[in-house]
Order: structure tokens, then sequence, then C-alpha cells
């Protein structure tokens, strides 16, 4: 008994020697996000919310979202927005070139001044398969750099401005890298070593645990108030919860669930945020399977689903029903509850409703399916929700359950006749292509993607609406286009989440939180520590 | 003895070559692909494409584990599929977390757990033999990862002694000593647990034996009869379950890294299956086969010095 307390006092006084010391980390950002490593910095191989935070930090495009408000885009490495001119059919848009804008200094490539060359290479690289995974996006497109400071893009077939600067952004393949340094660093170098012209410089990168940056003293737009960002890998969510309530972090990842934030509003010194833009839950029916391949039993699932289940995995305010593939909320293009309730599309829950569809589709006993699930929460209440849900109706789901991976593999080979899919998209063009584009149908498509409706009727107008430059009339033909997806019924929108995040009250983020597409709350040269 | 030492070497390249053997195939039988791991959902069809191109993934399964085996006995690892980073280094940096933690888990659950076994022997079917069963049997049941949510909760939240997660930087001993302390406490109890339980069965064996009863009738104290007399003979199996636990200990070091947010190996293990890493996953397999025969080879080295029987 005397040895076991001898060692109990031995442990704490070891325990006080090696105490952390807050001080230690003064004006350096903590922050901790929901993954086990970096995928790539190379930003144009940048694809997950975690990669994308981290580039965002690094990076710039020719214009930007304004902070925080991912509706308003505003110029960052360009000087003014541009308006297009036509020439021989074509779309011109040409950019002025802030002057000074510095490339970080990197191994063997000294700093030196962003000119039209640097965003030519970097705009070749986004539309090259090989050295982008954004490559899609960019066909069609023509980059020059008439002078030092002036780039000229030109399209072969003219777009919106809300499509066009989405891709000239900084955001996905829109990320301008410094042609230098990235020759000299090659493909692999980019992933581990980013450099770029943005309020933080890459300093170091240790697997499986943190990216380090520093403050760029030379930032055009002033230095820095943090002097740097410790970014952490943290897969676990209560790791993460612990670390911040004990001081070792500043930010944190946290859960999409209403009694993480509250438990989490209540404790002293911590801040939850929670803010857009929101991930939208679809679920997407496969026309061509039995008995899926009849509208009656496609809309009486839609009759039979009710969205306030759903939302009450979640929590309102966490998370907020929706009614068209593409969010009201967050682009143009999305159709408001009261819009499609005065077209009969809302789909409100009627269960007499949908067993009489059952009933007229020659199913009045229900059907059953085979259904996999991922094994991450997020996805496995939606899919537990639904089968009980359907189980109403009659319609009986027998779950699967899969690791995150498998199942994203599996659905992509049509492994799902109802796929629940949780996804965030820059504009309604790219949802409408990627979802509902018969291009994009698994497996079978010219391009497979995430169509896994194998829908095919609004291809015409998804094409129009892409081509149509007045913004009013392109809104109105992807309303259309939802409204023709919605009476067949080959998605069910459910709801979209929103972001959680977890701050210490010592954090200013600078900028109001309303919609950031990076998908974190956004670190930037006015970002700071106020203890 | 070397001669010993040569044979269970010997002994362990059939073994060795297994393991990493089934984990190339396993790891590329699971579906998912490194490359829809590496670009996300949002990458198209023809990108997914040109990175697997890039990746080798489109060769042959033979020609890749020719690869595989032809570095492996070059001693190169390769590359991350995913970050291109050295997977040497990236070892090279995991590894130290991974054995401090380990070993001091170790060296906890042994000077824990034998006093504790011992004394509770001693004092069978008395109070403190009550509770240190009860300890023990709690210890057992209780998984590493919640066990370390509590010390957490306890050590790092309400008495702010420790810091709650990370690795500490290698070259700060404070730093480090403080972030491997929960996590070695945590792997420690549990070894304790088991270690204490074994100890105090051999210890009871060995007391109901005529030598111990022959040295009570000689006089001696009891304190050198339980000491030199009864423990020297009731370590054998206790040595054996020691080297048993360090080899557990590596699997549970896993989950201990991933809610301690260490980056050891078990840490880059996890992050290597999600991200579906082939070559980082097979070389950290690599790794883990070595140190598990390594440990075995020792164990039966330590029963050759102990049992000289053994050897022949």
């Amino acid at each position: 008994m005397r040895t076991m307390l001898a060692l109990g006092m031995a442990l704490a006084v070891l325990c006080l020697l090696v105490a952390p010391h807050p001080a230690d980390a003064a004006g350096i950002l903590r922050i901790a996000q929901n993954t086990s490593d970096l995928r790539s910095m190379d930003p144009h191989f940048a694809t997950t919310t975690q990669d994308r935070s981290l580039v965002d930090m690094i990076f710039n495009g020719l214009v930007r979202y304004k902070p925080g408000d991912g509706s308003v885009f505003e110029p960052d490495l360009a000087t003014s927005l541009p308006t297009p001119r036509m020439e021989g059919g074509k779309q011109a848009w040409t950019f002025q070139l802030r002057k000074g804008v510095m490339c970080h200094p990197s191994p063997g490539v000294p700093s030196y001044e962003l000119t039209s060359e640097d965003v030519v290479y970097s705009l070749k690289k986004s539309a090259d398969k090989n050295r982008s995974a954004y490559a899609a996006d960019y066909g069609g497109m023509t980059v020059e750099a008439p002078d030092a400071y002036t780039v000229k893009i030109t399209l072969d077939k003219p777009v919106s401005p809300i499509l066009f600067f989405a891709n000239v952004a900084n955001y996905s393949g829109g990320f301008i890298v410094c042609k230098k340094a990235a020759e000299k660093l090659g493909p692999d170098g980019m992933k581990t070593q980013p450099v770029g012209t943005g309020p933080f410089m890459f300093k170091s990168y240790s697997a499986q645990e943190r990216v380090q940056l520093v403050a760029n003293p030379a930032y055009f737009r002033g230095r820095p108030q943090l002097d740097g960002v410790d970014y952490r890998f943290m897969p676990d969510i209560s790791s993460r919860e612990l670390a911040l309530r004990n001081g070792q972090l500043d930010v944190i990842n946290g859960a999409p669930d209403k009694a993480w934030v509250d438990k989490m509003k209540g404790v002293s010194g911590v801040k939850v945020d929670v803010f857009g833009v929101g991930e939208v839950v679809t679920l997407n029916l496969n026309m061509t399977v039995a008995p899926l391949d009849k509208v009656e039993v496609r809309k009486a699932i839609a009759y039979g689903l009710d969205r306030d289940e759903f939302l009450a995995l979640i929590g309102p305010g966490i998370a907020e029903n929706v009614y068209s593939p593409v969010p009201a909320k967050f682009l143009a293009g999305g159709l408001t509850q009261a819009e499609l309730a005065a077209k009969g599309l809302d789909y409100k829950t009627d269960l007499q409703k949908a067993k009489r569809l059952l009933a007229q589709a020659g199913y009045p006993n229900g059907f059953s399916m085979d259904l996999i699930t991922s094994e991450q929460t997020g996805y496995r209440v939606l899919y537990e929700s639904m089968q009980a849900q359907l189980a109403k109706v009659g319609i009986k789901v027998d779950l699967k359950l899969a690791d995150h991976a498998t199942m994203h593999s599996m659905i992509r080979k049509d492994a799902n006749p109802l796929a629940i899919y949780i996804a965030w998209r820059p504009n309604a063009d790219v949802y409408l292509t990627q979802f509902l584009h018969s291009d994009s149908i698994v497996v079978t498509g010219k391009k497979p993607n995430t169509n896994f409706s194998h829908y095919n009727k609004i291809d015409g107008l998804i094409e129009q609406a892409r081509n149509e430059t007045d913004q009013a009339k392109q809104v109105a033909l992807w309303k259309e286009a939802q409204i023709k997806v919605l009476d067949d019924m080959v998605v069910y929108p459910i709801q979209y989440q929103n972001q959680v995040y977890a701050r210490s009250t010592a954090v200013d983020y600078g900028h109001e939180l309303i919609s950031v597409l990076a998908l974190y709350p956004g670190i930037d040269e006015k970002t700071r520590l106020t203890k | 003895m070397l001669r010993y030492i040569l044979q269970r070497l010997v002994f362990s390249i059939p073994v060795f070559l297994g393991v990493v053997t089934i984990v190339f195939l396993v790891v590329r039988v699971i579906p998912g692909d490194p490359a829809v791991a590496a670009l996300g959902d949002y990458a198209s069809k023809e990108a997914v494409e040109a990175l697997r191109q890039q990746m080798g993934l489109n060769e042959p399964l033979p020609l890749q584990y020719v690869h595989f085996l032809g570095n492996l006995v070059r001693g190169d690892l390769g590359k991350s599929m995913i970050t291109a980073s050295p997977i040497r280094h990236e070892i090279g940096h995991a590894l130290p977390y991974t054995l401090e933690l380990t070993v001091l888990a170790i060296i906890i659950g042994t000077i824990l757990g034998i006093p504790i076994g011992v004394y509770t022997a001693i004092r069978r079917n008395q109070l403190a033999d009550y509770i240190g069963r009860v300890l023990s049997l709690t210890g057992l049941s209780v998984p590493a990862f919640y066990l370390g949510i509590l010390l957490i909760l306890l050590l790092a939240i309400y008495l702010q002694w420790l810091p709650a997660v990370g690795g500490g930087g290698m070259d700060d001993l404070r730093e480090n000593v403080s972030h491997v302390i929960l996590p070695a406490l945590t792997l420690g109890l549990v070894m304790m647990a088991s270690v204490a339980r074994l100890a105090r069965s051999a210890m009871l064996n060995v007391l109901r034996q005529d030598y111990v009863r022959t040295a009570r009738a000689k006089g001696l104290k009891e304190r050198v009869v339980h000491l030199r007399h009864a423990l020297r003979s009731a370590l054998i199996p206790i040595v054996s379950v020691t080297g048993i636990w360090a080899v557990s200990l590596i699997g549970d070091s896993v989950t201990v890294e991933v809610v301690f947010a260490r980056p050891g190996l078990g840490k880059m293990m996890v992050g290597a299956i999600l991200q579906r890493d082939y070559t980082a996953l097979q070389s950290i397999m690599v790794v883990y086969t070595g140190f598990v025969v390594a440990i075995n080879l020792l164990i039966d080295l330590i029963y050759g010095w102990v049992d000289p029987r053994i050897r022949h």
C-alpha cells in the first residue's frame, strides 16, 4: 500500500513538473480537423474539407469569396472583377493583376513577384487531368498573358459571371500556384510543400500529426495578426473536444449534433459556431431498377418519408429541411418550400397516399430491398431512420454496414437502388451536372460521377442554363430542371447540414460567419487571438 | 546460444513473409480505391483513372507484388501513395512515439502489477486481496480507449496537470514526457491488471510448494521466503505473460494513439487504412511484424536463459 502511495505521489510530482504551459503557443492559432492526415496541399488536388481549409490559408485566386460569406465575389489577386466581352463568338474576360504580390520563398526558389505567367501556368495546370482533380471544370478555356500584369481568359462557350468566377476564385482549381516553385518541387513535392501567395506560408509537415504555417510578412493585404497556424490532424471528436477544454487547442471541428452543440455552449471559455454552407443530404432513387422504375413507387417513397424525422436526428439549427437538390438558402437556382408547395412538389409526408401509390404500382404489400450504409455516424443514422420510416408503408430495408470508403466504392457500382449522399457543390450547375446529367450516370455514363438515379431527362436544360449569360434566365432554367426532377421523383432532398466548429472565446476570426465554401471558419490576415 | 538465436531468426523469415503477403493481398481485396480516397468524391472518373495510372495500380497484381518484395529486400519502403512522402521517413518519425509509449506502458504494468499480485497473494482472502482482485478485474474489463478518456478528464481537464492530446516534440524532453504519461498510464494500467492477476495466482501456486514450507521451517523471515524463494519461481509465467502483453500492447496502442492523437505507428496505420494507402499500410505492417517477431524472439531467449533445458 505504501508503495502504491509513493508511486501515486511520484506521478503527481512528475505531472506538475511537466505540466503544459499555455503561454508557449502565444500568437499561434491551434486548430484541429477531423482527419487522420492530409491528402494533398497541391490546391488542385485538395478535395477534402481538411485539405481545402489548409490551402485556403496559403493560396489566393484571381477573385475570392468574401471571407465568411460565400455568396459574394470580390477581387483577390486581380484588381477588380471584370465584365466579359464577346470576341468572334467567344467570351473574353480580362483581369488586371495587383502589383507587388510576392510568392512565398521555398527551397531553391527565393520569393519573387507573381505575374501573369504564374496565373497562366496555374490555370493550365488546373485544366490538365494529370495535374488536377478539377480538370473537367476547365474545358474550353484558353488563358493568355498579354503582359506581365494582364491575364486574358477566353471561353469557347459564354457563361454567366456566377459560373465563371467560381472557376477563378479561391476554391478548387481556381487557386493560383507559383510557377517557379511548382516546377522546382514537381507534382509530388507540391503535395507536402505548398508555395502560394496567401497570408500564411508553409513551415513544416509532420505525417499524421500536424502542418505548421507561419505568417507571411510580405502578404499584400498586410502582415497577418497571427504569428502562425498549427493545424492538427485529429480524427477523434472526444480528443478534439478534450484538447479544446484543456486549452491545448483554440479551434476544433465539432460534431454536427445538437446535443454536442448544446453541451459545448455550456463550457466556460468556449464558443460554438454553426454556419453555412450546408452540405446537402439527398436520397437518390435509381429509376432503372424494379420496382423503382415505376414513378408511383418513387413517389410513394417520397410521401412515406418525413423530413422532420431526419431533422430530429441532428437537431434544428444544425441542419435544416431542404426541398430542392440545389439548396435555396446558399445558391442561386434553388427552390424554396413555398415555391414547391405551390406546385405540389414539396412531398409533405402522407402515409396513406404512399400506400395508395404502392397499391397502384402493384405493390399493395410493399417490397423489400438490400442497401449498404457507411459505418460513419452521419450516414448510418440517416439510413437507419429511412429504414424505420419506410417500414411504416411496408417497404422493408435490410441494411448492411460497410466502412466509409467501401460504401462510396459500392454505390458507384450501383449497389444501392436508394442512395443517400451528403455533398456540397459550389453552384447549381455542378450539382445538377454531377447528380442529374446523363453523362454522370454511375457505371454507364460517358463521364461517370454521382448520378445514382440514372436520370437523363434534363441534359438540355442543364446545358442551356450553363451557357445562359443572363443570370435571371439561368436561374429560371435551373429551377425548371429541378421541378422536372422532383416531378419524376428521382431525387428526394432531405436536409442541409451546417458546419459546426467550437473555439476558445479568445479567437476572433475577423469576419462574420455566414457561409464559407471551404467548410471551415476561414482563417486569414485579420484572424487574431485576443489573449 | 548463438545457434539457438540463429535458429529462431531463420524460423521468423517465413512468418514475416507470410504476414506481409497476406497484408499485400488483403488491402487490395477490400473495396475502396486509393485514387478515389486521394481525390475525394468531387473528382471525375478521368482524374481518378489518371491518378490510378500514376500510382501503379493498373499494373497486374503479381507485378505489383514482385515490385513490393524487391523493394522490401532492398530496404526501400517506397513512397506514400497519397502524399508521396518517403514512408521510411514517416515511419522513422512515428516509431519513437510508439516505442516510448509501449516501453513505458510495460514498465508501468510490471512495476505496479507484480507487487500488487504478490501482495494480494500473501494477503489471500483478506481485505487487500479483495480490493486488489476487484481492481484487476475492473482493469481487465475496461477498454483502453475508455480508460484513456477517463484519465484525460481527470488529469488533463479537472486537475490540468497534463496535456490531453498530442505527442510533444522529440527534441523537447519536458514536452515529450508530459505527453507520454497519460497514454502510457492508460496502457500500463490495463496491463497491470493482467499482470497482477497472474502474479497472484503464480505466487499462490509457489507458496504451496514444499520448498517454501522448508524455507519457513528453517526459520527464514517471511519477507525472505516471499521475495527470494517464492517470487523467483513465480517469475517464469510472469515473464511469459509480460511478453504476450507486450505484443497485445502494440495492438492496444493503435486505439490509444488515436484517442490521444499521438503521431505514432498506430495512428499512422489507421490513417493508411482509411486512405487505402497500400504502400504505407504494407510498410507499417512490416514494421509491426518485425516488432512481434523480435518480442517473441526475446521471450524465447529469456526462456532459454531462465531454463536452459528449453535451449536443448
